[in-house]
């Protein structure tokens, strides 16, 4: 058992370029179900709307790679468009339904052979990024850093802009919810009919959180492909807003630190677990009085059977998050 | 690529997953280590193992040769070639490859023999994805033969598109029951119905399969231990959560996490790889007028229908079946007239647990089985009863139905990998013109 | 017994009211709400089938009726909430019918529930400065640029530390409105409605819930509405505080309205005991007080 090695993997993931494209995609996802009370299910179409805002200018717009984020943005747009105008006059479960349909949908669009010019197929697009690569200080092959820190250029031209955008990010929506909109969104997530009452337009309000919420997201598409150097289809699945979904929820919901907090731990969590389990099965299937327990090819959904177990017990829990306190919890009348 | 997919293709799309998995069984793939309930020993090394075939249809049923010398190669995603071997005699090879990633299979089809070609040119390559290399061997068949749909006319077309949708909708119908009657009784939307699907699947693997006990026994057996896993996920989970006063958001997000583990207690278990059930497997097409159909499927689908009318006739007449009625209409009310209101939710996980595990086995049996069957059937599921009505349970019939039968049909022009986008579509239209949905009540709009 | 008039405005009311025949369908010399064949049904059961009814301005009108008699169901209707099946209405002129309830409180008209909405996970001061109208700050635009909206900010803030003394919560100011008693949240609601400044009021039910000893103090809260000339409308079975506060009381039964008239008139009115006792079984208002 290498301890030195999955514990530097996990710290490595703690700050690593998984934890930014979560922690932004965590922070769009709060303002849309932690602070609205929006059930986003759909959020890894908004991501692959930045993605392939991005990789579109060079697979079938061929424009400047700058193009992406404008595209992008529009794509959020629209797709919020599609899917908060029938469901958000509705009871909330009907966004979830038809968020995680669309986002199905959208996925199995992009991968199709039929639409193949436009979004690559499922091969994806990959030559793209080269004028944002071309921007970086960095020697893509060189290491840079202190052990643990230790990260390669390539990898450090996403990972600091990566984390200066969180920053920006967070700041964002931290003023943006000590408004008086923040205020209008919060009571919206307790009871709407109450903030109609006062004469607000509670449609016009979620609908900007969704798209708020959206566009954020969407930057996490924009800095996870940059960081792959290429957009593929099924990055984005629907199990991908359920991970982020938890990364949140173990940061605690409603609070700008919670989803990127949420996201760090999440990654250092998985990456400990994971290597770990490796590590236990790399000679051969672990064996316990002779039954095998686990073999290498199971780690991945022993992995993932402790996200979905952990998102039960966070929400049963610890809604508040791992830290959290408990005092404005307590105060749900439901 | 924009004409609709031929009766040929159609053919060679349902019966790919039958030639994998007779092909695995022929390797025996199905090692006996899993019946003893261990985890499938581990070969010593990860492979592709591609199969070309000569597809014709004789009589409808499709009959198959294999291609012997054809050159297949496997790539990385960027391009990067990674092995490449050439079918033998059984028209198979087996390329090993160095670690789980993400290939590209292509056939060359230039080594194809002379007047041999894929029947659908786009298929001529497949991407292995890294998440699905849960097994250490991936299987991938590449047919070739005639493309063009020989003697189906557009009206035999569209006759054999309406049976199958309406065999893949009294499937959709009653694995919807219990979702849309949870919904109406307790208020969840349970986002892990889908896996309660799988689990039929799943329990009739093991006992047909493993335990080679005949369907016709394995099958009821299934369909009570359905109803049982219902009763204790609300037993277990969802009874405590509201007793304890958790929200029903709060509740539908423990249903996602209640989905991911599940699904992947199944992976684990089961593997990445859709498998065979022994009973039925081997099926010869009746011709029914212009229809198509195996003894199997109209089976399955009579019996889907008996059990959907029985479940009209017991809501609509037993005393307990309006009980359910009057609880999934209005909670309170039905409890101030003395209605033991638990006793009713108990009785809509146990019946919706069974249906979903019913609609498993059929759904097993017509497809395959697999760790994501239900979760791939739970979008048309919500579409369905979003479609009757979320909360009524003749309106998940109606609109579980309604779905299915849209959804083949639409594929006469959708292209078949976007089957599902016509369900997204009523889906959106139900909700903007008729929220309520067909038999819902109608709700109060913002 | 009722209550002597406690100001000008309240002998006002009184006055006017005093000439008007209380009979169903009254018509009242200065009619803030005017409402016509108003009908709403839910699947075969007619909720609401009201021919015509009519407000008084500056007045504290009551509107009672046994349970089930549709006057939550009207209140939905009038306050946009719901949507009737027929009929038109009125407030200060303003054909109301079809506007959004969102866009009432614009108007002037803003309204409570009958199962309090204060908003738990907010403090009471923000639950407060959540019901003023025209802010510049609630634009996501200008909510990231605070010196667009901070002094009208300040200036909502003063207005509703203002309202919480007055209601006697200004010690509450910081807490989670979740810690309120059921008493303290129906005051909340009604002092958070006030900040958008409205011309009428429409209460469902101020009294459920709350305990006695507040009750009184909620009385005079709602009659200094109507001092501050206002128009209250409110939905009520407290017959003690019916009798207490109102001016003129509007009785529904069955989805109809089957009595008007001030306190004292109405509760010597057969039609209304019966449809009480019908109903009610022996709850009924006390014939003669």
């Amino acid at each position: 058992m290498d301890w030195g090695s999955i514990l530097g993997n996990a710290i490595r993931a703690f700050v690593g370029t998984d934890a930014v494209y979560f922690a932004l995609a965590a922070i769009g996802l709060n303002v849309q179900f932690g602070y609205t009370g929006l059930l986003n299910f759909g959020q890894a179409a908004f991501m692959a709307c930045g993605a392939y805002g991005l990789g579109m200018t060079a697979q079938y717009f061929g424009i400047s790679f700058w193009w992406g984020l404008p595209i992008g943005l529009l794509y959020v747009v629209v797709l919020g468009l599609i899917v908060g105008i029938p469901t958000l006059r509705l009871r909330a479960d009907y966004l979830a339904i038809v968020t995680i349909a669309t986002a199905e949908i959208v996925r199995l669009v992009v991968r199709s052979v039929r639409f193949k010019e436009y979004f690559g197929g499922s091969d994806g697009i990959n030559q793209f990024s080269q004028a944002y690569r071309d921007l970086s200080p960095f020697e893509p092959g060189a290491t840079y850093g202190i052990t643990p820190f230790r990260f390669t250029g390539y990898t450090l031209s996403t990972l600091l802009p990566g984390w200066i955008l969180v920053a920006i990010v967070s700041a964002f929506v931290w003023s943006l919810m000590r408004s008086p909109w923040g205020r209008v969104v919060k009571a919206i997530r307790e009871d709407e009919d109450a903030v109609r009452s006062l004469g607000k337009n509670v449609y016009t309000y979620k609908m900007q959180s969704l798209i708020i919420g959206g566009v954020i997201g969407m930057l996490s598409g924009v800095v996870f492909s940059l960081d792959r150097g290429s957009v593929q289809p099924d990055n984005y699945s629907r199990d991908v807003t359920f991970y982020v979904l938890t990364a949140l929820v173990l940061g605690g919901i409603a609070k700008v630190s919670g989803s990127v907090v949420g996201s760090m731990l999440f990654w250092f969590i998985f990456v400990f677990v994971d290597n770990f389990m490796r590590e236990l099965t790399a000679d051969g299937p672990l064996k316990v009085g002779g039954v095998t327990v686990i073999e290498s090819t199971q780690v991945g959904p022993v992995a993932y059977m402790l996200v979905g177990l952990g998102l039960m017990l966070l929400m049963v829990l610890r809604p508040q998050g791992l830290f959290g306190n408990k005092k404005e919890m307590a105060l749900d009348a439901r | 690529m924009s004409r609709p997919p031929t009766r040929a293709a159609r053919l060679a799309a349902r019966a790919l997953p039958l030639a994998v998995a007779a092909g695995a069984a022929l390797l025996g793939a199905v090692s006996p280590a899993r019946a003893a309930g261990a985890p499938e020993a581990s070969d010593s090394e990860l492979a592709i193992v591609a199969s070309v075939q000569h597809q014709e249809l004789v009589g409808g049923a499709p009959v198959r040769e294999p291609i012997a010398g054809a050159r297949v190669i496997v790539t990385l995603e960027a391009g990067t070639p990674v092995a490449e071997g050439v079918t033998g005699a059984d028209g198979t090879v087996r390329i090993p490859v160095p670690e789980k990633a993400t290939y590209v299979v292509t056939l060359d089809q230039s080594s194809l023999p002379e007047g041999e070609a894929l029947i659908d040119a786009a298929k001529g390559s497949v991407t292995i994805l890294q998440d699905l290399f849960s097994t250490n061997e991936k299987r991938v068949v590449f047919f070739t033969g005639e493309a063009s749909g020989r003697g189906a006319s557009e009206f035999e077309r569209i006759m054999q598109r309406l049976a199958d949708g309406m065999r893949l909708g009294l499937i959709i119908a009653m694995c919807s029951v219990g979702l849309s009657l949870v919904f109406g009784t307790t208020g969840l939307t349970n986002f892990a119905h889908g896996e309660m699907v799988t689990f039929g699947g799943m329990i009739a693997f093991l006992l047909n399969v493993m335990l080679e006990i005949p369907l016709v026994i394995s099958g009821p057996i299934t369909i009570v231990a359905g109803g049982a896993f219902g009763l204790l996920l609300n037993w277990g989970i969802f009874a405590r959560l509201s007793r304890r006063g958790i929200g029903l958001v709060s509740q539908l997000v423990v249903t996602v996490g209640l989905s991911i583990m599940l699904r992947n207690v199944y992976l684990f278990q089961f593997g990445g790889r859709t498998k065979q059930l022994s009973d039925y497997s081997k099926q010869i097409n009746l011709e029914i007028g212009p229809i198509g159909i195996t003894p199997r499927d109209l089976t399955t689908s009579i019996l889907s229908l008996l059990i959907l009318l029985g479940v009209a006739g017991f809501l609509q007449y037993s005393r307990t079946g309006k009980a359910v009625r009057a609880v999934s209409d209005n909670v309170n009310l039905a409890s101030a007239t003395g209605i033991d209101t638990q006793r009713i939710v108990r009785i809509v996980w146990f019946a919706g647990g069974a249906l979903a595990a019913t609609g498993g086995i059929f759904r097993g049996l017509d497809e395959q089985v697999g760790f994501q069957m239900g979760s791939d059937l739970l979008f048309l599921m919500f579409a369905g009863i979003t479609l009757g009505g979320l909360g009524s349970a003749y309106g998940a019939l109606i609109g579980g139905f309604a779905v299915g039968v849209f959804v083949e049909m639409a594929s006469l022009v959708v292209p078949t990998e976007l089957k599902n986008a016509p369900a997204l579509f009523i889906l959106i239209v139900v909700l903007i013109v008729r929220p309520q949905g067909i038999l819902g009540k109608s709700q109060r709009v913002g | 017994m009722p209550a002597e008039p406690t100001s000008e405005t309240a002998r006002a009311a009184r006055a006017a009211l005093a000439t008007v025949a209380p009979e169903p369908g009254a018509r009242e010399p200065d009619p803030i709400l005017v409402a016509n064949g108003v009908r709403r049904a839910f699947g075969g059961v007619v909720a609401v089938d009201v021919a015509h009814v009519e407000v008084q301005r500056g007045s504290i009108t009551a509107l009672i009726g046994p349970n089930g008699a549709g006057k939550t169901t009207l209140f939905n209707l009038l306050s946009g909430f719901d949507t009737p099946d027929v009929g038109e209405w009125r407030f200060d002129g303003h054909n109301m019918s079809r506007v959004a309830p969102h866009r009432t409180p614009a108007m002037g008209m803003v309204r409570t529930f009958q199962l309090t909405k204060s908003l738990t996970k907010l403090p009471v001061i923000e639950n407060m400065k959540l019901g003023a109208m025209h802010q510049r700050g609630e634009r996501w635009w200008n909510a990231l640029i605070p010196p667009l909206w901070r002094r009208q900010e300040r200036a909502i803030e003063e207005r509703a530390d203002a309202l919480l003394r007055r209601f006697r919560m200004d010690h509450m100011r910081d807490e989670y409105a979740g810690t309120l008693s059921g008493g303290q949240r129906k005051l909340l609601e009604m002092a958070r409605a006030l900040m958008t400044e409205p011309r009428l009021v429409m209460l469902d039910e101020p009294m459920a819930g709350v305990n006695p000893a507040l009750k009184q103090s909620l009385n005079d809260h709602i009659r200094s509405l109507r001092d501050d000339g206002m128009t209250v409308l409110f939905v009520e079975h407290d017959m003690d505080m019916v009798h207490d506060v109102s001016d003129w009381v509007i009785v529904m039964a069955e989805g109809a309205v089957i009595a008007e008239g001030t306190p004292e008139q109405i509760s010597s009115n057969p039609a209304v005991i019966e449809a009480y006792l019908g109903v009610h079984q022996g709850k009924a208002m006390t014939a003669d007080r």
